[in-house]
């Protein structure tokens, strides 16, 4: 696997040499402002509305980057034909396909590890300026480990719509494979309706189609735990490890599907 | 054992949405390439040639027939650390310098870093690029890329080379260089295999070569063997040729011209006997310029073998 | 066209739509009553909107029923506070974020509150409560404050007293919420069990609460001080001087019935049944 690790640290490199880090300063500038700004409107729940802004701001800048860097991961290196000489060279088509998908997921971590770095500072600073009275009246403390399993699970959503939009990439243009992968992320988060799609439907054929994909499409309302963490509801390991396992097998599923599909692609 | 073998080798793709037709883009190709050689592979554009190399790359996949490459299929991970490709019009990634993509690629070889740096020197010294290594690549001309292009085709000191078009993009001078590197590598004893349209370069370098045309194979094998040995007339140039021997001349030449003032090109046939009219020529005080046997040229029987191919005919 | 002239251009013509804008707005006349539009008012609708974006639109629906409901309190004394959007603008916080506790309890505290200083619609606090309760059915806050808008608001004694009763039996729950449904139970609408009430309340860490509750307490004692001195003046046939009412402003007499009140100018006027909503 010596050549997906390559692949891998080459797509990290493209990443930062894209920029693609600066929404970190995008992300900093959102969290300090709001907190300086935010404390005369909220009759005191600063810290909620910064970590509620703090989850949001990292499931929805992340999202961005694994969608509009996963949908020209393969197809950008196909279109410019890079990827001739490379697979002249002693690379799988697995191997290359597998290397591209740990990279963006390299950029990911990266990106979300800062993200929950400040997130923790900024709760830190406003955290100072409160009696200790009153902050044992919040739901849950300024400096809440808990944050972390949300922060996991994010990172966990953005692996699986990664995988999604590598899938798309191996054969669509970027265009389709972005309106593919935002369909499946918007039906994703409606996943209750569909299972419960006989209340608001008649037809059997719907209700049968709307369970289905209940099923089979990725449900990624299992990833979002930010309410329940911010208001101190606990997580529980099996939870986090049921949803982990979950990842992983979508995750597997779409890699292999992607490599089912560029295995025997002709490059015109 | 061939360095590179195709047998019946086929690609059909597909043209059209609705109802798609097959096309037939290579058509039982089938060639044998012992090492060493240097192979020509040539036809116009749109003849083939890039599909060839690209079957042979797996790149695409054949439709029928197989390939095989140092006696292993063409798919073979292992035998891909010892070739080299140069693709068409080269793409590599912008945002990397020449030096980075060769790491790269270095990498993926599994070479190790101290090898790395010597190979990346090497290649990068001997292709003629030096302080723009450190360049972006977006940076670069199209013929620094190409340069770029044959480097990294070097890396691996592969044994058999394929070349698509290499000299595309070069300047007289660049070609000149590549010609000169393409040369020395066969005498390094290894197989080159490159598709060109440019007759001149294959004339120049190539042992062996096949001419390809709308799929089909038109003519394979040793240049000497293809071209007509015979002897299809005689290029006489003589000057200071009195007026008065000019009728005699004429009589016997297919064609007589002036190029300057007392200069004639006299174009004799076959059977001409040409020693017997330079003596004459002499023996009335002209004096010789140049004879030079006239035989079909590669371009003459490109161009034959083509129409061949057009008319249906079969090599 | 140069570059000069282009970058002339530009600032011209950015001019001249910023001046269109001023003059626009300076055109429509003033409208002081315009209503407040909510452009997506259906809980459900908003929450499949957001795509699991909840926690932070609910920040958003907070921090604007915050602001309607400063508005309404600071308008001036010829608009009529309405606080139409208080109540849905509430609903769409809890139904985005159910654990949004600052939320059940503001709105229960100041839904019921009369005109002017809220809607005066206890039916709503109590609906708020409820689906706060059916979110989280064992927190006794909720269940509190629900006994809080039944005494207070609605008069309704045994409600009260059975809500401060089940909020008793709840985990967690204060030991002073059993003896208070007692109280209530015997004595509701007398001003001891509303002053036992407000003290709890007073001593909450939510300043805006402890605010309200310190108020209200306030009131009860200018309560009882207006009694003693209806008292003292039926009893010794004199009208004795007016004293001032805890908030430091004199008491005054109401022109039309002669009684004892609190004046105008006062920080606890109104008093609780001082002053109709206009229909």
């Amino acid at each position: 696997m010596n050549a997906a690790r390559c692949v891998a640290v080459a797509v990290f490199r493209e990443s930062v040499r894209d920029k693609v880090f600066y929404n970190l300063v995008l992300f900093a500038v959102l969290l300090v402002g709001a907190s300086v700004l935010i404390g005369q409107l909220t009759a005191g729940q600063d810290v909620k509305i910064i970590k509620d802004l703090g989850l949001a701001a990292t499931s929805l800048f992340g999202l961005f980057i694994a969608i509009f860097v996963g949908i020209s991961l393969v197809s950008k290196e196909v279109d410019r034909r890079s990827v001739y000489p490379l697979l002249a060279k002693p690379v799988r088509r697995t191997e290359f396909i597998v290397g591209k998908y740990c990279g963006l997921l390299l950029t990911l971590l990266a990106n979300v590890i800062v993200m929950a770095i400040a997130l923790y500072a900024v709760l830190f600073f406003l955290a100072r300026g409160v009696p200790s009275q009153l902050q044992r009246a919040w739901d849950t403390p300024a400096l809440d480990p808990a944050l972390l399993k949300a922060i996991a699970l994010i990172y966990l959503n953005l692996a699986v719509v990664t995988a999604v939009a590598l899938f798309f990439s191996t054969y669509s243009s970027p265009i389709l494979s972005a309106i593919f992968t935002l369909g499946i992320y918007v039906v994703g988060q409606f996943n209750a309706d569909l299972k419960h799609f006989d209340r608001i439907v008649d037809s059997p054929a719907a209700i049968a189609v709307a369970k289905a994909c209940y099923y089979v499409l990725p449900d990624f309302a299992k990833f979002d735990v930010k309410l329940a963490v911010v208001h101190g509801v606990p997580v529980s390991g099996t939870y986090m490890a049921a949803t982990a396992a979950y990842a992983a097998l979508y995750v597997a599923a779409l890699l292999c599907g992607a490599v089912v599909i560029f295995s025997r692609r002709d490059f015109k | 054992m061939s360095a590179i073998r195709t047998r019946a080798l086929s690609k059909d793709y597909h043209v059209g949405f609705w109802r798609p037709r097959p096309y037939r883009a290579l058509d039982n190709l089938s060639i044998d390439v012992a090492p060493g050689d240097v192979f020509g592979f040539l036809g116009p554009n749109g003849a083939g040639k890039t599909t060839t190399l690209k079957l042979l790359m797996q790149l695409v996949f054949p439709t029928s027939g197989d390939a095989e490459i140092l006696g292993r299929p063409v798919g073979d991970v292992g035998v891909r650390r010892r070739i080299g490709y140069l693709p068409e019009n080269p793409y590599f990634y912008d945002h990397l310098t020449a030096e980075e993509l060769l790491d790269y690629y270095g990498r993926l070889f599994g070479m190790s870093a101290a090898h790395r740096r010597a190979r990346i020197s090497a290649t990068l010294e001997r292709v003629g690029i030096g302080p723009e290594r450190r360049l972006a690549l977006r940076k670069f001309s199209k013929g620094m890329l190409q340069r770029v292009g044959i480097a990294q085709a070097l890396l691996n000191d592969p044994e058999v080379l394929f070349l698509d078009e290499p000299m595309s993009g070069l300047d007289p001078l660049g070609r000149r260089d590549v010609r000169a590197l393409m040369l020395e590598l066969r005498d390094q004893g290894r197989t080159i295999f490159f598709s060109s349209h440019i007759l001149s370069d294959a004339e120049a370098l190539c042992s062996q070569v096949a001419i390809i045309a709308k799929g089909q194979l038109a003519a394979a094998g040793r240049l000497a063997d293809l071209q007509h040995f015979a002897v299809l007339g005689w290029e006489l140039v003589m000057s200071g040729v009195p007026a008065a021997a000019l009728d005699r001349i004429r009589a016997r030449a297919r064609r007589v011209q002036s190029i300057a003032g007392d200069r004639y090109v006299i174009d004799l046939p076959p059977d001409g006997k040409p020693e017997e009219m330079l003596r004459e020529l002499t023996a009335a005080g002209a004096t010789l310029v140049s004879l030079n046997p006239l035989r079909e040229t590669l371009e003459e029987l490109f161009v034959r073998r083509v129409a061949e191919v057009g008319n249906g005919a079969r090599p | 066209m140069t570059r000069v002239t282009a970058g002339v251009a530009a600032a011209m013509c950015l001019g001249g739509a910023v001046m269109l804008h001023a003059a626009q707005d300076r055109w429509t006349p003033p409208s002081v009553d315009r209503p407040e539009l909510l452009y997506v008012r259906s809980p459900a609708v908003v929450k499949r909107a957001v795509l699991g974006y909840d926690a932070i639109v609910a920040d958003v629906y907070w921090i604007r029923a915050l602001q309607h409901f400063g508005e309404e309190r600071l308008s001036p004394p010829q608009h009529v506070r309405t606080y139409a959007l208080l109540y849905p603008l509430l609903d769409l916080t809890t139904t985005l974020d159910p654990y949004f506790s600052i939320a059940y309890r503001f709105g229960s505290i100041f839904l019921g509150e009369p005109y002017p200083g809220g809607p005066g619609r206890p039916d709503e606090a109590v609906a708020l409560l409820e689906k706060g309760l059916t979110a989280q059915p064992a927190k006794w806050q909720y269940m509190q404050d629900l006994g809080f808008v039944y005494y207070w608001h609605l008069r309704d004694f045994n409600a009260a007293a059975s809500a401060f009763q089940r909020a008793a039996d709840m985990p967690g729950a204060p030991s002073w919420l059993r003896p208070l449904a007692a109280v209530t139970l015997a004595e509701g609408g007398n001003r001891k069990a509303s002053r036992a009430l407000w003290q709890q309340l007073a001593q909450s860490e939510e300043p805006w609460l402890s605010d309200a509750a310190t108020l209200r307490l306030a009131q009860l004692d200018a309560m009882e001080v207006m009694e003693a001195w209806r008292n003292f003046r039926r009893q010794r046939g004199v009208t004795p001087p007016l004293p001032l009412d805890p908030s430091g402003t004199p008491f005054a007499i109401d022109p039309l019935t002669g009684d004892i009140t609190v004046a105008r100018e006062s920080k606890l006027f109104p008093l609780p049944g001082q002053i109709q909503a206009p229909r």
